[in-house]
């Protein structure tokens, strides 16, 4: 496939998406990861990306993030180009990723993972535990609930795997954007647990933050999104409202394609 | 789900509760130096004891030899605070010997060929900036080689110490250096209050530097962080050469201070002086309980784990023990110290 762009679409609404790839083409060696791949987060919207394996899913949202460079298309924040090309790039933009693969350090403590690369320190450099920790506790405490964190010095080494996704969770919570992604959040958590975040996900978007939801579990996504899309191949093959179509005709774009 | 949340009682609670003994437990089973703190305080004990019963045979306590003690443990232990920080960062640094060498030996021959010698009171303390610098620049070296081609830091540096060890012969031959800087420097940096020798009371300050910068400064949070889980660092937007680069230089620079210290207290340096030290800098870390993988460590750690290596070396020596016991005792340290560490952890 070419990896020249076509002409930009003219935007059909007044206000711009918060975030918009346009013709996205990421190639690594023969293998298209994305392939002319159109993708847009609207304000106060909760988005399912939706796919198989190797759809593509997790290169969109590495890209989203700034870890990934795409070879061709377009990226414009609030209608205006930017080139996001790494982590720094996408935090101005607005955007906090939760990973797959949960992107902790295992003999950090939980309030040093949270706060990690963004210390709160004095003007020489210094770390400032005590506030550090006390903000923790409130993430903590009060917006994912996970049982069996007792202590924000414990490292991160020593928690279950839902306990780890939770402090993943609690620190995208607390750097809050404008815009969360979450590849596949769910997969290490328990039924409550899930259940608490998908709420989360929900008061957010009241709160005008806007998340992208990568998964494989339909009703998951039906539970919270606006919208959903549908990736095969590093392409998009399906994409409609929550209110224009059903979960058989997603579940069936998912299978077939 | 109240009972979930973290409150003050939950974390006094994880943390050992309110009794001391639970604490202590705490400390021991959670901080990396835990087990060599048990360790090391408790061979203090036998030796202060021993010290104190058998004054005659044991001759632990006299002056002379907790001075000669804290004197040969200053090198070692300042170079082990970099080596520490590296590995914490997930890089080794196998050169650190004969950037030890090579640094001391270009120190030495700039004060004695450029500065003007022992006339001029100011010439070692340039000469001792250039070799810092010589030293700061090697660690740098390593980190452009190690991090801008990809390869594995002890190969990188392994092969540095082949070329710095050749260097100083290239530069200066295998003679020993005369250096007999003015007394301002030597006061300095090797004068004795008691039984406290001056270069001892570098270790401990940079020992303190050291800590600040691991544990309370943004920087040493981001060595925890490349070394722990790199990927996670940089997908956190942590860029990890500048981190590397960073631990990289201050292990050379540190390399080279120790070999100036223990040269200003023997007038002269050997340009072999340095070999084997890279090894035994690791050796004390992991003693200290560092991890080989990064990560984890500890100053006090680091400061601890080479102060037992030398304590078993003093213990030998006052026993009269012929010299090829001390590497076996410390080699029986390592595995001990690891076997402890890691039995220690698992409970915890």
């Amino acid at each position: 496939m070419s990896a020249t762009a076509t002409l930009p679409r003219t935007a059909s609404v007044a206000v711009p998406p918060l975030y918009e790839a346009r013709n996205i083409t990421k190639r690594y060696g023969n293998f298209h990861a994305l392939r002319d791949m159109n993708f847009h987060i609207g304000a106060s919207e909760v988005v399912g990306l939706l796919g198989d394996n190797g759809a593509g899913k997790s290169t969109l949202i590495k890209m989203m993030s700034g870890i990934v460079r795409p070879d061709a298309g377009e990226i414009l924040i609030d209608g205006v180009p930017t080139r996001i090309e790494n982590r720094s790039a996408s935090e101005r933009a607005g955007i906090e990723t939760i990973y797959q693969d949960i992107a902790l350090v295992d003999p950090m403590s939980i309030t040093r993972n949270i706060f990690m690369g963004r210390e709160i320190t004095n003007r020489w450099g210094f770390l400032r535990h005590a506030e550090m920790e006390r903000r923790a506790i409130e993430v903590l405490g009060s917006t994912v609930h996970i049982s069996g964190i007792d202590d924000p010095e414990k490292e991160v080494g020593f928690l279950s795997g839902g306990q780890k996704q939770a402090v993943a969770i609690a620190r995208a919570v607390y750097f809050k954007r404008r815009i969360l992604l979450l590849d596949e959040p769910t997969s290490a958590l328990s039924v409550r647990e899930t259940e608490h975040l998908l709420d989360y996900v929900s008061r957010l978007r009241s709160e005008n933050v806007s998340s992208v939801l990568v998964t494989h579990n339909i009703y998951h996504a039906f539970m919270v999104c606006d919208r959903f899309v549908v990736m095969s191949h590093g392409a998009k093959v399906f994409e409609a409202a929550k209110r224009d179509t059903t979960m058989e005709e997603v579940t069936d774009h998912v299978i077939r394609t | 789900m109240a009972a979930h949340n973290i409150t003050a009682d939950s974390i006094a609670a994880a943390r050992g509760g309110g009794s001391l003994a639970g604490r202590f437990r705490h400390y021991v089973r959670t901080r990396p130096e835990g087990g060599i703190v048990v360790l090391f305080v408790l061979v203090q004990m036998v030796c202060i004891v021993a010290g104190l019963l058998v004054p005659a045979q044991f001759r632990y306590l006299i002056p002379a030899n907790i001075r000669v003690t804290l004197q040969s443990v200053t090198p070692l232990g300042i170079m082990s605070l970099g080596v520490g920080m590296l590995m914490i960062a997930g890089e080794y640094d196998l050169s650190v010997g004969a950037i030890y060498s090579f640094a001391s030996v270009f120190a030495a021959t700039t004060t004695n060929l450029y500065f003007g010698g022992a006339t001029n009171p100011i010439a070692p303390f340039l000469g001792m900036v250039a070799g810092i610098a010589v030293g700061v620049l090697a660690g740098i070296i390593n980190a452009l080689v190690t991090i801008k081609l990809r390869i594995p830091s002890f190969i990188a540096t392994l092969g540095a110490m082949l070329l710095w060890n050749g260097g100083v012969l290239l530069y200066n031959g295998s003679a020993a250096v005369s250096f007999q800087p003015g007394s301002p420097f030597v006061n300095l940096f090797s004068g004795q209050i008691g039984v406290i020798d001056a270069g001892f009371l570098w270790f401990i300050g940079l020992a303190v530097a050291a800590y600040f910068l691991l544990h309370h400064h943004k920087l040493g949070n981001h060595f925890y962080a490349v070394g722990g889980n790199p990927g996670a660092a940089v997908a956190i937007g942590i860029r990890p050469f500048r981190v590397k680069m960073a631990a990289f230089a201050i292990t050379g620079g540190l390399a080279a201070f120790a070999g100036m210290i223990a040269m200003t207290r023997v007038s002269s340096v050997q340009p072999g002086g340095g070999q084997g030290m890279e090894l035994q800098s690791i050796a004390a870390c992991v003693i200290g309980g560092y991890s080989l993988t990064g990560g984890r460590g500890s100053i006090l750690g680091a400061v601890l784990g080479t102060g037992l290596v030398f304590t078993i070396q003093d213990i030998l020596l006052l026993l009269r023990a012929p010299g090829f016991y001390f590497d076996m005792f410390v080699g029986a340290l390592i595995v001990l110290a690891v076997v402890m560490n890691t039995a220690i952890r698992r409970k915890g």
